[in-house]
């Protein structure tokens, strides 16, 4: 979808639109400008140009706002005052930016969409985005097309951001903390950090540190350097739990520089993926690598083929042809004996060195093991030049940069990956902060400035972070939330949302990003730019002035094509490294791992798909996401390896104590088969006790969501420990709040899904399928699909479709997200999830294929197949679900009593009901009654107005994303067009990283949809029980080598 | 008994000097009685209860909304449906009993006819609340009844649900003019007897001016041989059309074309279960033995136990089609429901509803009251877990293995449970104590001095 229009906020000034708080403001400016007395006056005070008086009218309230006494309940009173605001907003703030229209701008409809370009740096990963704005109010975040970091698509973070913004548990004041809590204000803590900072300045910086959270923001880093230089001896350290500085030094160890890799999937005929997930939402240009890996994986064009070797099934090990699963601290043997291998083939020149010794590693004369990488290693050499090998960012140093010279003796250097010079990027990790802390503890650090992150939270359990923070005089913690860190400092201000504030970013391939504000910051926040900007007396502060600084845009021109687009300049310049000989690489015996065996358990701790480190734990959508592996949603797991875990005698379900140095943590046990034996991997990022009224609030008695692992996470062991501990413990967690089965299931229930599968989730290996395209249709047998009756509806107009590439999808839950923020569907809570009762219209289902021992995941997206001759029609004995003369199965809420016999005669169950008012319970609003409840009506602002929010007992599901389609049909009849194939886009097919869905017009011949329907491999789900869906899957055609090629697929029947 | 017979007022000396004024007396004396035994009141207190908390958790339904139940996601129809359709089965053996057995003059009938219906239209009553207040928005039952409005919105007569709508109540309206109009005549007894005003006038206008003249008594018998034939296909229709809610569905373990005649077996089943529950102790208490005699207990023995192999054998056929049918989903079906993770309901439900009727085999058995009642609460058991097997396991686990769930009753779907036995019951204990709970005009006709004519 096209946007309608892109407008630049930059361009609505004051100045330009009138409205009443101008007007009322007007005479302040008057008394303000006017050095003599006035002609006309209303007071004496006035004539006397008495200061008092200048700012008693300059004040929008007798007593501002911000110094109104506030109850001991001051967060809801002041929420009160909050909401009774939000009608005239913009009164309220003295930025004079973005204000509402009194006067309807040229080319301005109310109610239709503007998308606005913007980008959100995650941990230092930067994307760029549009956020589409109804009214001035984003609703929706979008992938930025124009940005190779996004190509259009978005992950679950980006999608969830949307609610984080209406957030009503957000920072809504400025906090000071000297033995209480008191509110204070943005002037209190000007006045107060000023005269710190003048003090400071004064002693050259000494005994001021920042302690700021990862980013790619070129602002932020100039303004690093401004405050370094301006203050000498301070200190501005980073700190990222995720930081993995192996992977920065391991090029420096390879090319004796510091350079940033940018990979070329697209152009790697053979991939070969070391513990590492290229596709994954924190991996920097994952959504990149996602689209380019996807784009070869069409059996019709040339496929790649794609090896992955790694602990837990990763995003691109449920998509690889072969997958080994091997301990993470295995893999730089693995790298050591390719190594070894290729050098001996390939035939470096002398001055880079031999080989590394062959390592003598036990698991490597593993059968299984030995001959997938022979098979790696000779696949590798038959493409030089068009192969790729990426590591994992957890792997040592040395690994990286044997990898990198692997990539370079290949030939793939400048091919499948390219170098570029870094930018000035924010990053750190525990080591980092252990430095500080160090300090800290010296007593040299007086003044600790955090900006965001959430050290407290997040700190390695062996770096005593917190309690390093209680030494330091002042402390000062700029934060979207007031969260573990700030309870532990002296002063909290409010961040800015990113979609509240200008920023910048740096995306994965060296291109600028320039966010803009999509709505004036709801609760007074400041950007971390315009904070350090504040604190340095910079003469401009204002969150725009400092980015087009930065960026030097004094053209106005470049400026606002710069902020339309969201991107400036171009990528990095590839630079041609010099590979160093392999002495300054040699893996050490110890780095070569032990030949441990299932018996010394191997931990990975690893973020969060939903709540990455932590920081989205109040999010209500990411919470309610489940595992795309464990499929468990609030809540992380022990994963664990069936095998491993009967040893130990867990049990699938039942809660464990995982001890690791005498530090234990109790979590459920989540069977996953393909988990390499004698491995455990966990997320981070749960167990926050001030998170919130979604993700925990101790104090509040809100149910603390998961377990948190920080406990066993140590800047020692890093994210790899071994010699971790199980213990079952005889008893079940309180809810368990799966989505799907556990693994160990009855043996009757497991046989029957084992004999399902390969009829739902067809499969074929890519020879197979070209010598037998009929495979995937041969699949079932069932005889000819008659109809006793003619079909209701002509479909003579459009006729709505969509195929699903199982080849495609990574079961990465972007689509889930993006379909929950598009469609209003209520987030349902922990209990009501156990129950089964969450209300996504969509869902991923994930199998395994294979046995206990060696497995890989398969993902399958499910959602309304918009049947022609849908059962759930047929049964509704209200016809609230009718057939629309385009083939969509249409619900009717407000004709809907609720029988869920349409469910129940669903035989993909991808209706959901309405169990209770969820709106209601969870945004404190429903269609029925409205609200006063001023975090309700924050929250409600989240709502996608063009889609009706339902209510209690009422059945709800996919609906194509009708309004979408609606939108695009209305605009193509206004210019007297077709609809062009490609311009409706459903959320889940705009959000997916990799292109798995394709929505179209199936009586456009030359559609995408109709082409892929076209394809043998598409199949219906369940196609014997004649429903005609109109969403066909794409079968998923591996491409294994033909020396590991297992009877998979056409028997002799056929 | 001793002790019983000493506080049970029904217990004595029958007055009267013939048989027609004996079985008047024994009928009539239990409205007339100043109080009923203590067990009525016990029964009754207890009733009262469950039927409290049948409103209270119904009305936390509405109130809360039906996510108050145990419904999980691929569960969508829990215990209120299974409920429904064991009510509506209960009510199955009343109709038979009055009306295809009175065409088939089985004239022992007439000794329990009379409760059956009662016992027929309280378990539809109990049977009608649960669809109303399953569905999500309970204030909207009625938008599946064709009400002509000006919204233009009209039912959709393809939903086997709408089918239900119009068998139910075709059922319930039948069958109320069924059990009304035999009472008239028994009515204008209790007229007749009654010392009080206000009896006589309650009594009075019930009995619709009944003055037994010759011509009132020919109308009377024409009119009811005719709502009997009418009646009787109600019988196979009712349950026929509640089991199309399963049978025209796709879900492997509904959709199987053996539902009509198996829900009908099952209903009767349920229902003579029901009949003899009831029985047993209202004979006792009532003293209405020699009225219900054990030759109508042995012989309601031997319906349960042919309709009990009946359903037996529906069972076995089930399993036999679906190994028969080659559909790996319908075999999954059903291999799951015996040996599954729901194994434990399908195995009570064979133990009580083919096992447990065997015992009738034996004389002796057949003939102790003890083991009557006991195998007919079995029998209801049974036929309770029967629906609560084919709803919520086939439910549990359909086609897509990621949807499978494992349903657990909420305390409110154990509460409406019991409470519908509170409804149930209250209504019946009324009935006995104020309505004629035995057909005395009938009875009349067809005891030995009915037909003396030689006086």
């Amino acid at each position: 979808m096209k946007p309608k229009s892109l407008q630049d906020p930059s361009t609505v000034s004051s100045g330009e639109l009138k409205t009443p708080c101008d007007a009322a403001d007007m005479p302040a400016s008057a008394a303000a400008d006017t050095s003599a007395a006035p002609s006309h006056w209303r007071s004496l005070a006035e004539l006397d140009n008495d200061p008092e008086f200048r700012e008693f009218v300059a004040r929008e309230f007798k007593t501002p706002l911000e110094e109104m006494p506030l109850s001991s309940k001051g967060r809801r009173r002041f929420m009160q005052l909050m909401g009774a605001s939000f009608a005239l907003a913009g009164c309220r703030w003295k930025e004079d930016k973005l204000l509402p229209f009194s006067e309807r701008p040229e080319g301005f409809v109310p109610g239709e969409p503007v998308f606005y370009a913007t980008a959100m740096d995650i941990a230092g990963v930067a994307t760029g985005l549009w956020a589409k704005s109804f009214d001035g109010r984003p609703i929706k975040i979008e992938g930025n097309p124009n940005s190779a970091s996004s190509l259009g698509a978005t992950n679950t973070y980006h999608q969830g951001s949307i609610l984080g913004l209406y957030d009503p548990d957000r920072s809504q004041q400025v906090v000071r903390r000297a033995g209480q809590r008191t509110p204070s204000s943005w002037a209190d803590f000007d006045r107060a950090a000023g005269e710190l900072i003048a003090q400071a300045r004064a002693a050259g910086g000494r005994g001021v540190a920042v302690l700021s959270e990862a980013s790619s923001s070129p602002t932020l880093a100039s303004l690093r350097s401004r405050f370094l230089q301006a203050m000498p001896q301070a200190t501005w350290v980073a700190y990222e739990p995720s930081h993995s500085a192996s992977a920065e030094q391991g090029i420096e160890l390879a090319f004796g520089q510091r350079l940033r890799a940018v990979l070329a999937p697209e152009r790697a005929d053979v991939l070969v993926s070391l513990d590492a997930d290229l596709l994954c939402p924190s991996t920097d240009g994952g959504l990149a690598y996602s689209r380019a890996i996807a784009s070869r994986r069409d059996p019709s064009g040339s496929m790649s083929r794609i090896y992955a070797v790694e602990s837990s099934i990763t995003e691109i090990g449920s998509m690889a042809d072969h997958r080994v699963a091997l301990r993470a601290s295995q893999i730089a043997a693995v790298v050591a004996y390719l190594d070894a291998e290729l050098s001996a083939q390939a035939r470096p020149p002398a001055a880079l060195g031999a080989a590394q010794p062959r390592p003598d590693a036990k698991f490597l004369e593993d059968a299984g093991v030995k001959k997938v990488l022979d098979v790696i290693v000779k696949d590798l050499l038959a493409h030089r030049g068009s192969s790729l090998i990426t590591v994992g960012s957890r792997q040592p140093a040395e690994v990286h940069a044997v990898v990198h010279r692997l990539n370079t003796l290949l030939g793939n250097v400048g091919k499948t990956i390219r170098y570029v010079e870094e930018a000035d990027r924010i990053s750190g990790g525990a080591a980092d902060l252990a430095a500080l802390v160090a300090e800290i503890e010296a007593g040299r650090v007086e003044t600790l400035l955090i900006l965001g992150g959430n050290p407290v939270y997040n700190a390695p359990v062996d770096v005593p972070f917190a309690a390093a923070l209680g030494k330091v005089k002042n402390s000062i913690r700029l934060g979207l939330y007031e969260d573990e860190t700030s309870r532990l400092c002296t002063w909290h201000v409010p961040q800015a949302h990113y979609l509240e504030a200008w920023g910048d970013a740096r995306a994965f391939d060296g291109t600028v990003l320039i966010a803009q504000p999509t709505i004036a910051p709801l609760h007074g926040g400041r950007s971390a730019i315009e904070l350090i900007a504040g604190l340095l007396g910079l003469p401009r502060t204002s969150g725009q002035d400092l980015v087009r600084a930065t960026h030097d845009a004094s053209d106005d021109k470049v400026w606002r094509r710069a902020v339309h687009d969201g991107t400036l300049g171009s990528a990095a310049l590839a630079v041609e490294p010099v590979l160093r000989p392999i002495a300054s690489m040699t893996l050490t015996e110890a780095a070569l791992g032990s030949a441990d065996g299932i018996d010394k358990l191997e931990l990975v701790l690893e973020l969060d798909p939903a709540v990455h480190d932590g920081r989205f734990a109040n999010n209500g959508w990411l919470q309610e996401m489940s595992h795309p592996l464990t499929k468990i949603s609030w809540g992380n797991a022990l994963m664990i390896a069936p095998i491993t875990a009967e040893r130990l005698g867990l049990r699938d379900g039942f809660l464990a104590t995982l001890t690791l140095e005498g530090r234990s943590v109790e979590l459920p046990v989540a069977f996953t088969p393909g988990q390499a034996p004698g491995t455990l991997t966990v997320n981070l990022g749960y167990g926050r006790k001030v998170a919130g009224r979604v993700g925990g609030l101790v104090d509040e008695d809100v149910e603390v969501v998961g377990t948190d692992t920080y406990a066993l996470f140590t800047a020692k062991a890093g994210a790899i420990a071994v010699g971790a501990t199980v213990t079952p413990l005889n008893r079940r967690p309180d809810v368990l709040a799966n989505t799907q089965d556990l693994y160990a299931i009855d043996d009757i229930g497991a046989r029957g899904r084992d004999e399902r599968l390969p009829q739902l989730l067809r499969e074929t290996t890519l020879s197979d399928y070209q010598a037998h395209p009929e495979v995937i249709k041969h699949k079932v047998h069932h005889p000819p699909r008659l109809n006793l009756w003619h079909d209701p509806v002509s479909y003579d107009g459009h006729k709505w479709g969509m195929a699903i590439d199982l080849n495609k999808c990574t079961g990465c839950n972007a689509c889930v997200i993006a379909c929950a923020a598009e469609n209003n569907t209520p987030v349902v809570g922990k209990h009501e999830v156990a129950r089964g009762r969450e209300m996504n219209w969509l869902r991923v289902e994930r199998y395994f294929k294979g046995d206990r021992e060696q497995a890989d995941a398969r993902q399958m997206p499910v959602l309304c197949m918009q049947c022609e001759n849908a059962p759930c029609e047929q049964v509704c004995p209200v016809g609230a679900t009718l057939h629309s003369s385009e083939g969509l199965n249409d619900m009717v809420y407000n004709r809907c009593i609720g029988t869920r016999y349409c469910s129940n005669n669903c035989p993909y169950k991808v209706r959901r009901f309405n169990y209770r008012n969820y709106n209601l319970d969870v945004y404190g609003t429903t269609p029925y009654t409205g609200t006063d409840d001023p975090r309700a009506k924050l929250r409600s602002m989240a709502f996608n107005p063009d889609v009706t929010v339902r209510g209690r007992g009422v059945m709800e599901k996919c609906t194509f994303c009708v309004q979408r389609i609606q939108n695009v049909k209305i605009k193509a009849k206004n210019a007297r067009r077709p609809v062009e194939d490609g311009e409706i886009k459903t959320a889940c097919e705009q959000a997916c990283p990799t292109g798995a869905y394709v929505f179209g017009d199936l009586n456009d011949k030359k559609s995408r949809v109709a082409k892929a329907h076209g394809e043998p491999r598409a199949y219906e789900l369940l196609q014997e029980l004649n429903n005609r869906t109109r969403v066909q899957y794409l079968a998923r055609i591996s491409n294994p080598h033909p020396e590991l090629a297992t009877e998979d697929g056409h028997s002799e029947r056929h | 008994m001793a002790i019983a017979s000493d506080i049970n007022p029904y217990q004595g000396a029958l007055k009267g000097d013939n048989a027609f004024a004996q079985i008047t007396d024994n009928v009539s004396r239990i409205m007339e009685a100043p109080k009923p035994p203590r067990a009525w009141y016990i029964a009754m207190g207890f009733s009262l209860m469950l039927l409290a908390m049948f409103g209270a958790s119904l009305g936390f339904v509405v109130w809360e909304g039906i996510g108050a139940w145990g419904h999980i996601h691929p569960v969508a129809w829990g215990f209120p449906i299974v409920n429904f359709v064991f009510w509506v089965g209960i009510g199955h053996a009343g109709t038979l009993i009055s009306a295809i057995l009175f065409l088939l003059r089985q004239n022992w009938r007439t000794a329990i006819n009379r409760f059956a219906e009662a016992m027929t239209i309280f378990a539809v009553i109990c049977a009608a609340i649960f669809p109303g207040v399953h569905i999500g928005r309970p204030w909207l039952p009625y938008w599946m009844t064709p009400i002509p409005n000006q919204m233009g919105m009209w039912p959709q007569f393809r939903s086997p649900l709408e089918w239900d709508i119009f068998a139910v109540g075709t059922y319930a309206t039948v069958s109320i003019l069924f059990w009304y109009m035999g009472m008239i005549p028994d009515f204008a007894t209790f007229r007749d007897r009654s010392k009080t005003t206000v009896r006589r006038l309650v009594y009075g206008l019930l009995a619709m001016g009944w003055r037994g003249s010759s011509r009132q008594w020919h109308r009377y018998e024409r009119a009811y041989l005719l709502l009997a034939a009418l009646a009787t296909p109600l019988v196979l229709s009712v349950h026929s059309v509640v089991s199309f809610d399963f049978a025209t569905s796709q879900l492997p373990g509904w959709h199987t074309t053996i539902f009509p005649p198996y829900f009908v077996a099952g209903a009767i089943f349920g229902g003579f279960a029901m009949v003899v529950v009831l029985a047993v102790p209202s004979r006792q208490f009532f003293g209405l033995k020699r009225i219900i005699t054990m030759r109508h207990l042995e012989l309601m023995s031997k319906i349960i136990l042919a309709t009990g192999m009946l359903v037996g054998y529906a069972y076995g056929m089930e399993m036999f089609i679906a190994w028969y049918s080659g559909a790996i989903y319908e075999q999954f079906a059903f291999v799951n429901r015996a040996f599954g993770n729901y194994g434990w309901a399908y195995w009570t439900m064979i133990f009580c509803n083919v096992l447990a009727p065997q015992v009738f085999w034996s004389k002796k058995m057949r003939t102790n009251v003890w083991v009557i009642f006991f195998v007919g609460v079995l029998v209801n058991v049974g036929m309770w877990f029967e629906r609560f097997v084919i709803i919520c396991t086939s439910l549990a686990r359909d086609f897509l293995p990621a949807n499978w769930g494992y349903f657990v009753p909420s305390v409110v779907d154990y509460a409406t449970l019991a409470g519908s036995f509170g409804l149930f019951f209250t209504l019946f204990l009324l009935f006995c104590r104020y309505i004629p709970m035995v057909a005395m005009a009938e009875m009349k006709a067809f005891i030995p001095e009915g037909h003396a004519h030689d006086h």
